[in-house]
């Protein structure tokens, strides 16, 4: 009798943990999905598990804050700890040089790519290079795309920053509140601004500024004899070393980063606005890893992913509802002057015209 | 070296077993032999690495328009003539090459003649030390040079700027003036090379004879010491205006952030967005046309080299008395060996040391995390460091391996075809490595090859394979062929006396190959920046990645990567093969 009690605890024991288990081990986004959906991310994830790895590309993100999305994406959808997410960040010009290059080659590598110039990401589209993706996560980025900032079912933005006037307040004083209170405000060969002969995003900002601020104004900052550097590390790094006192093309992003270091930078938005660079993030059509690429989009536009970004990067997010946790570094997209600009009808020749024009106004 | 080519006497011990393919015909028989058959396809293994690049830039310069519709047309090279950049870039790529072996000159032969001739105080040190920087990356540096002297934020301006009330600016890395200066520290060693074997085998007779008929120091150096130099000299000069006009890794480091042009960062950027593959091909042939001039033109002249002057007599040279004289040179050795090793590698330190690099050391900022991140945390870091491991290893020992065969080829072969071959296969050393890399690019691009560590490992081979065979082709000629005739006479196969007798004789000359490979290749970043992909970087490509991110990290790097090339340096020392021998 004994023994039959006994066995009968022991079934039932194992019973409950067969009950329990299953619902212990699932990973918070099916935990989260509901019905055929639920089905359907089981699926993807699955022929995710079975690529066994993702590829991803990036201009912004620092190797510390991708480390902390793979693993939080990981978690998020219950992947292995053999599940590897390549990651690469690279210049602008770098990127899109390389997707150009696999592109031409029909060797594609890459599976999810962000880059800040929606004028590519729109010619990719409209080439047939992007996958068709409807993300879950869209519902959350409608105001995006009715502004121009990403197109429905092919890509959102991951974040967005800006380049404005950026500078060390240990080592100077500076008040202006306007583009203009730039000019002078260092002696010649003092101030560094991005190079937009060799950066595309760079190339974006000019191209949005110019529209507000007209060509005179930059012949005046070229008088100023500014020194070109395309990454926005090496703009803050020279700016903290004392080798610039001023960056014309400042990343807040950069900021809040060497401001955690102990660095003194502070930046201005200027009254006449600024030129919001969103993060176009898509999935390549022959993209080897095309499941991992989907989960990966749909975690990067979460709100758990979201906040990873603007945590360590200080992007500025466009998912609907989504609260900056640092709006002095991140402020929502309401509160910027935002100057407009129609990213999809900007061409290649646009851009080439607009470089020409940059490079024969500073002369690098 | 002549005598050693024309050792056509080995004939009997080259000559394919009797009993090989009794059916076949003697020339086929004479082919499938292996002692012809296996040097032979080593040689062409050569020769396909440096014509398939070469082949693939010259189709892809005389194709024009949009990519998918290229046609045959000379449009690149119309527009190219017609672009005042490339001008601008060829002015400066030949200002600073020709200044930086002006200025290599000076040192490695002042130095060289300290260490040789003289009675400096430390000389047995110097000769250590002034061969330090050969074995150092160049782009490493420029990038210490740029936290010792960039303007205003250099440690150098800013000591100036604090202790001497001097301005911040004295010195500017950021200028032609930086590049020819970095290009000298780091090509001096080359110079040194050439011309201190010389040095020390000089017959000091003729400068007795000069001093008899009362010619003065100078007059005796300038009469009789420094033409007896001048063919090494020379040598060493071509060499290094060549490398150092090819060489990406500085004026990317220094000019680049100034928009300064020079040839391998215009090729560089002509790859970027918006790419342009026809006109960086064009200048990739122009390069290459050179390059094939500079290397005829000094096998023309070595080939009227006498060496009559320079014996194998084993003379001593006089030391010479310096007086007081001594500290000037000394200053001189302790000025370069400052420049081209002391200070970087203090600066370095100091960086990778900080959490912050404010441009002066500050120890509210000192921290071990860079390392930390690079050695334990960061993914590119770690994997270049894995994938510069795996590429020097296997590379330097599939180039030794090639470089032997090809030196037994060129040594002991008896085909008409070796001088040419022999010439042939020099090309690569010439090449930038920069443009190499875009020949296989534009070769291997749609081949499974492409973005990855095969196609960076074929590169270096293809660019740096003759200095395996070279060196070992000079230990092969020292030996001669009376002991493998005497073996193959007594019965021993070819590959019985291969392995019983050349390989154990030239063993000093394979570490030594091996050793010189596996440093390069550790270092290498020209031939590497075009064809890297993600996974696939190097410790030198993941540099330049971090040089743009985090000033602590790339520092922190940097240090690694030079214990690498410093244990190898000592591992060099160790094996008994010295520098000069390879």
């Amino acid at each position: 009798m004994t023994k039959l009690v006994e066995k009968l605890m022991v079934a039932l024991a194992l019973a409950l943990f067969v009950q329990v288990a299953p619902a212990a081990e699932e990973p918070p986004a099916l935990k989260a999905a509901a019905g055929p959906q639920k089905e359907q991310l089981r699926k993807l994830v699955a022929a995710a598990v079975k690529e066994g790895e993702l590829s991803y590309w990036d201009v912004v993100l620092q190797p510390k804050t991708a480390s902390i999305a793979i693993e939080a994406f990981r978690k998020h959808y219950g992947l292995p700890a053999s599940f590897k997410v390549n990651y690469s960040l690279a210049r602008s010009a770098d990127l899109v040089t390389r997707v150009n290059q696999e592109l031409q080659a029909d060797r594609v590598t890459m599976d999810v790519v962000a880059i800040a110039l929606l004028p590519f990401a729109h010619e990719k589209v409209k080439g047939g290079h992007i996958m068709r993706y409807d993300s879950p996560q869209y519902a959350a980025y409608r105001g995006v795309f009715e502004k121009g900032l990403g197109k429905e079912g092919y890509f959102a933005f991951n974040g967005a920053y800006l380049f404005v006037p950026m500078w060390d307040s240990s080592k100077l004083k500076f008040k202006g509140t306007s583009w203009k209170d730039l000019i002078g405000a260092v002696p010649e060969g003092r101030m560094s601004m991005g190079d937009a002969g060799n950066s595309v995003t760079y190339l974006a900002t000019y191209m949005g500024l110019k529209t507000v601020l007209g060509v005179d104004y930059f012949k005046k900052v070229a008088t100023m004899k500014p020194t070109f550097l395309v990454r926005s590390e090496q703009i803050a790094n020279q700016i903290v070393t004392g080798q610039d006192q001023f960056a014309f093309s400042g990343m807040p992003t950069r900021a809040y980063q060497f401001n955690q270091r102990g660095a003194k930078l502070q930046f201005l938005l200027p009254k006449e606005g600024v030129v919001l660079l969103p993060q176009a993030i898509f999935i390549l059509a022959k993209a080897p890893h095309p499941s991992a690429a989907k989960l990966w989009i749909d975690f990067i536009l979460s709100e758990a992913g979201q906040k990873i970004l603007v945590e360590n990067e200080a992007l500025i997010s466009g998912r609907a509802g989504f609260v900056s946790p640092i709006p002095d570094y991140a402020p929502p997209i309401e509160k910027l002057n935002v100057i407009k600009i129609d990213w999809e009808k900007i061409t290649a020749d646009d851009q080439n015209k607009a470089k020409a024009e940059w490079l024969s106004i500073f002369k690098p | 070296m002549k005598a050693g080519r024309g050792s056509g006497s080995l004939s009997g011990a080259l000559a394919p077993a009797p009993t090989s393919g009794l059916g076949a015909k003697p020339w086929a028989r004479n082919l499938l032999a292996p002692q012809i058959l296996i040097p032979g396809i080593a040689v062409l293994v050569g020769v396909a690495l440096v014509a398939s690049p070469f082949l693939a830039t010259v189709v892809r310069s005389a194709l024009a328009g949009a990519e998918g519709a290229l046609a045959p047309s000379l449009r690149n090279f119309t527009t190219l003539f017609q672009d005042e950049r490339f001008y601008s870039a060829l002015g400066i790529t030949a200002v600073t090459g020709l200044a930086a072996t002006l200025l290599s000159c000076f040192f490695g032969l002042t130095l060289a003649w300290i260490v040789a001739r003289t009675d400096t105080p430390g000389r047995s040190w110097f000769d250590t030390l002034n061969l330090v920087p050969f074995f150092l990356s160049p782009f490493v540096g420029a990038v210490s040079w740029t936290y010792l002297a960039a303007p205003h934020a250099g440690l150098l301006n800013n000591a100036i700027s604090r202790y001497l009330a001097g301005p911040g600016d004295l010195l500017n890395i950021f200028s032609i003036g930086g590049v020819i200066w970095v290009l000298a520290l780091f090509y001096t060693p080359y110079v040194y090379l050439f011309v201190i074997g010389p040095m020390r085998r000089m017959d000091p007779a003729l400068e007795d004879a000069a001093r008899v008929h009362g010619a003065g120091f100078l007059l005796t150096v300038r009469h009789v010491t420094a033409p007896l130099m001048l063919p090494a000299l020379f040598s060493g000069a071509l060499v290094v205006f060549v490398t150092s006009a090819g060489l990406f890794d500085v004026p990317l480091a220094l000019a680049s952030p100034r928009a300064i042009p020079t040839i391998p960062t215009t090729v560089y950027s002509l790859v970027q967005y918006p790419s342009d593959y026809g006109r960086a091909a064009t200048i990739g042939v122009l390069v290459m046309a050179i390059t094939v001039f500079f290397a005829l033109a000094q096998r023309a002249y070595l080939s009227r080299r006498s060496y009559a002057t320079v014996t194998g007599k084993g003379y001593r040279p006089r030391t010479v008395q310096l007086g007081r004289w001594r500290y000037a040179t000394l200053a001189l050795e302790l000025f370069y060996v400052l420049s081209g090793v002391v200070l970087p590698m203090i600066a370095l330190i100091f960086v990778s040391l900080s959490s912050l690099w404010t441009g002066w050391p500050a120890f509210a900022y000192m921290t071990l995390g860079n390392f930390d991140q690079v050695l334990f945390h960061h993914d590119l870091a770690r994997r270049a460091l894995v994938n510069s491991l795996i590429v020097a290893v296997l590379g330097a020992t599939i180039g030794v391996l090639l470089g032997t065969l090809q030196s037994y080829y060129l040594q002991r072969g008896r085909s008409r075809l070796r001088t040419i071959m022999d010439s042939v296969l020099s090309l690569p050393l010439g090449i930038p490595g920069i443009i190499l890399g875009l020949g296989f690019l534009i070769l291997l691009i749609r081949t499974p090859l492409y973005a990855t560590l095969w196609i960076i490992l074929i590169a270096y081979i293809a660019r740096f394979l003759p200095l395996a065979t070279r060196g070992i082709s000079a230990m092969l000629l020292a030996i001669g062929g009376d002991l493998e005739e005497s073996a193959r006479a007594n019965g021993a196969s070819w590959a019985q006396t291969v392995r019983v007798i050349v390989l154990p004789l030239i063993k000093p000359a394979l570490v030594a190959a091996w050793l010189m490979l596996f440093v390069i290749f550790i270092r290498e970043l020209g031939a590497t920046i075009l064809l890297y992909g993600q996974g696939t970087e190097t410790i030198s490509v993941a540099m330049v990645i971090l040089g743009e991110q985090n000033f602590g990290q790339v520092a922190a790097l940097a240090v690694v990567q030079t214990l690498m090339l410093v244990a190898a340096f000592m591992l060099f020392r160790l094996t008994r093969s010295s520098i000069l021998e390879s």
